[in-house]
């Protein structure tokens, strides 16, 4: 083969794996990971923890308390409590594990020559703290609602914070709404996480990072001097999440959180994606 | 094509190194700890940017370009312990951009079974011995045919038997045409398999060429064999440097010729039994290079 020709030929083969298969592959190792599948397992305990715990004292008020003979509310308020911490914390881990703990691993080595480019190796990444997201957030919908029909009743409809009532459909339009926001607050986080994660080797310090971020945030968010600082926190949007069981359902809240988490996005995206194109692996 | 040809400038790790590499050479790279082996590696393989200068891989400035037809075993094998040899395997070849994704299952069969992890693939990495693990990054290097592999240390951890195979490995890539860097503290490992060697000393390079070559550049003087060894001593004493080598043995060095000496041995009426061209191993070249500077 003339040196022409050889160039040529190196010239058409391929330089990646087909996206689709490498999407399937690091959704594979995800679901393979055993503190994935406990963490997905305690997710769903929690709304049935919630079911029992009402049913059995029995006694109404409060966000929980509405809980009570109104089932569908359940699914709602279960990811509402989630948000403030346990979400966070799984979303924190499945980006912890994505770049640093792969990087620790020595794993991230066998990507990089494979070779998978280092902005696919971003999306990829991004995508599997997405569906981790997306994941946990999905566990604790449905069995949120299977044990708010199963064990509290009150399946005709949904009793709103308002007073009224919404059909089985309207409910479920709710609960679908809730999960959207809920997953759109989680990608920030997540992408945020990302980004430490893109900095460091030690899965810890992203973990740490993450629930530092929320807890700082929230004690940030209570103090009354500083509240010119809201607009700029992410957790400030997260009180909106009680909105879809308001009627007539206020969106102002919603819309401005997520507008806010798509901000907190494109930053911890793009911090990412400059310090995964200079990173050593 | 061309060869390789990477150009460094100064980082702290490798201070401006030239080294090209011909193709389907075997190229023994040497070096004390932290003679910037694996940096220059990881440059080579772009898994870290080079401060100044250039690398060109398989014809490539971007290194990304060429990857595809190069496997590498660098600083160790890195793989996920609660996954099996297997899946860990299934997900660097998912990742491998020449390898169909019909074939994926049974390539990582053949590559299971050619590194002998076979009987192993199925148990959890966790649980692999030091050489397994090797033998595990080995498989993953060679998952595909390739035009280039780098092997950094791969006899790192192995057993007599896994040393064997990864020569019998090198020399059927060598013969297959593909071109072969190996890092190595085991002189007589790159000394059994290697056509080119580059000796590294705190991030330069102190030798580098066809391994013939250096070694008879490096080779010293003449080893006589002969029973009357102290009047070969003496018959010498005035035309070059002779010394007592082993038993029964005068070494020379810096003399005349070869034929020369025989000769002036034999008019003094020495028997000489044998003459020979001291051939100095890798391990005196080595010595020799890095302690000099």
């Amino acid at each position: 083969m003339s040196e022409q020709a050889g160039n040529a030929a190196l010239e058409r083969t391929r330089v990646s794996a087909p996206i689709g298969r490498l999407l399937g592959s690091e959704v594979r190792w995800l679901l393979r990971r055993p503190r994935t599948l406990v963490m997905l397992g305690l997710f769903a305990l929690m709304p049935v923890t919630i079911a029992i715990g009402v049913v059995a004292s029995n006694r109404s008020g409060g966000l929980v308390g509405n809980i009570l003979g109104n089932g569908l509310v359940l699914p709602v308020v279960a990811l509402i409590l989630a948000q403030a911490l346990l979400l966070p914390l799984a979303v924190g881990m499945a980006a912890a594990d994505a770049l640093a703990g792969e990087s620790a691993a020595g794993t991230l080595r066998g990507l990089l020559i494979a070779p998978v480019s280092r902005l696919r190796l971003v999306g990829m990444k991004a995508f599997g703290v997405l569906v981790v997201a997306v994941l946990a957030t999905g566990v604790i919908a449905v069995v949120g609602a299977l044990a708010g029909v199963l064990l509290v009743g009150g399946t005709d409809g949904l009793v709103t914070l308002s007073g009224t009532t919404v059909g089985v459909g309207g409910a479920l339009g709710r609960i679908a709404l809730a999960v959207a926001w809920t997953v759109g607050q989680l990608a920030a986080i997540g992408a945020v996480a990302l980004a430490v994660s893109a900095w460091t080797e030690h899965p810890l310090v992203v973990l740490a990072s993450v629930l530092g971020m929320v807890i700082v945030f929230g004690v940030l968010g209570a103090i009354p001097a500083l509240d010119w600082l809201q607009p700029y926190l992410l957790t400030s949007g997260w009180s909106s999440g009680a909105d879809v069981l308001r009627d007539p359902l206020p969106a102002r809240g919603l819309v401005e959180s997520t507008l806010r988490a798509l901000c907190y996005l494109a930053l911890g995206g793009g911090l990412t994606v400059y310090r995964m194109l200079r990173r050593d692996a | 094509m061309r060869g390789l040809r990477k150009v460094f400038g100064a980082t702290v790790a490798v201070d401006g190194i030239d080294l090209e590499v011909p193709v389907g050479s075997v190229l023994g790279m040497l070096g004390p700890n932290g003679s910037g082996k694996t940096t220059l590696i990881r440059m080579l393989l772009g898994l870290t940017p080079p401060t100044a200068g250039t690398v060109e891989l398989l014809g490539h400035a971007d290194p990304v370009a060429a990857l595809p037809h190069v496997g590498a075993l660098v600083e160790g094998p890195g793989f996920h312990g609660f996954l099996s040899g297997r899946d860990n395997l299934l997900r660097v070849a998912a990742a491998e951009p020449l390898l169909p994704s019909r074939d994926i299952a049974a390539t990582v069969s053949t590559a299971l079974e050619r590194v002998g992890l076979a009987a192993a693939a199925d148990r959890r990495y966790r649980g692999y011995s030091l050489g397994m693990k090797q033998r595990l990054g080995l498989a993953a290097a060679l998952l595909v045919p390739r035009r280039l592999v780098v092997l950094d240390e791969p006899t790192n951890g192995l057993d007599p038997a896994g040393t064997r195979d990864v020569r019998r490995i090198i020399g059927e890539l060598h013969a297959d045409g593909a071109t072969v860097i190996v890092s190595s503290h085991l002189l007589t490992e790159v000394e059994a398999t290697c056509t080119h060697v580059a000796v590294l000393q705190a991030g330069t390079l102190v030798a580098s060429g066809e391994l013939a070559t250096l070694l008879s550049a490096g080779a010293g003087g003449l080893v006589v064999a002969t029973p009357d060894v102290e009047l070969a001593l003496h018959t010498l004493r005035e035309v070059a440097t002779a010394y007592r080598g082993a038993a029964g043995e005068v070494v020379v060095n810096d003399g005349p010729p070869a034929p020369e000496i025989v000769a002036r041995l034999v008019r003094a009426g020495v028997a000489v039994h044998e003459a020979r061209r001291r051939r100095t191993n890798l391990e005196d070249l080595f010595a020799r290079l890095t302690e000099e500077t």
